[in-house]
């Protein structure tokens, strides 16, 4: 699934490491989540969207258009 | 103005590591719990192998071992795998839960795969007795592969 979290992060100068501590997760966890190898759980998505003070489908994007493809 | 905790700057110039959180701590105790029960065991085991029927190293063999080893063995090995996994279990995120679970799923389609068949083969004579720890170990590397490569990749 693709994300914003790179962008996200980088807008505040954070490392992987410091994103990871804020969430409480490890620096893999989010490397994961940003490589987009790893859709994350849904507590943690609403983490992520605390966190950067945002709604979960702002960040994430699943590829759905709502069925709008005509 | 946003400062970057990844490292801070000591005074001497040294760049200072950044402070554990708990859930790391309680991580590598379990890591480091786990270790020093498996040094512990291997290094117990290697010393009370029997001699006459040594052959080397002990983890790799069948070898007849000593009542008292056995009995503390499997003692510790039990005890310390429940404390170490509920440690661990409490310390993991959703990702390594997930490489986890998935590591785990490999190794028991491992032993799933391998022991009906090993045992078959055996009893028609096919194959030498099916080795439960060969199969063990065995799951075990797949279980370590799996969960490294979804870790770490």
């Amino acid at each position: 699934m693709e994300n914003q979290l790179k962008v996200l992060r980088a807008m505040r100068n954070w490392s992987q490491a410091e994103l990871a501590d804020r969430l409480d997760v490890s620096r893999q966890a989010v490397n994961a989540i940003e490589t987009g190898k790893y859709d994350p759980s849904l507590p943690l998505a609403f983490k992520l969207g605390r966190l950067f003070d945002m709604r979960i489908e702002e960040i994430f994007d699943d590829g759905f258009n709502g069925g709008n493809d005509e | 103005m946003t400062v970057s905790t990844e490292a801070m700057m000591s005074d001497a110039g040294k760049v200072a590591k950044r402070p554990m959180s708990p859930r790391r701590k309680r991580y590598f105790i379990a890591l480091g719990l786990a270790g020093l029960f498996g040094g512990v065991l291997g290094a117990w085991m290697q010393i009370s192998q029997n001699a006459e029927h040594s052959t080397g190293f002990a983890m790799l063999s069948n070898s007849p071992l000593p009542a008292n080893f056995a009995i503390g063995a499997s003692i510790i090995w039990v005890v310390g795998m429940i404390v170490s996994l509920v440690i661990y279990h409490r310390a993991v995120d959703d990702h390594e839960e997930r490489a986890y679970l998935w590591a785990g799923t490999a190794g028991w389609y491992t032993i799933t795969l391998a022991s009906p068949a090993w045992w078959v083969l055996a009893r028609a004579g096919l194959a030498p007795p099916a080795d439960a720890m060969l199969i063990f170990a065995g799951a075990l590397v797949v279980n370590c592969a799996v969960w490294l490569w979804l870790k770490y990749r």
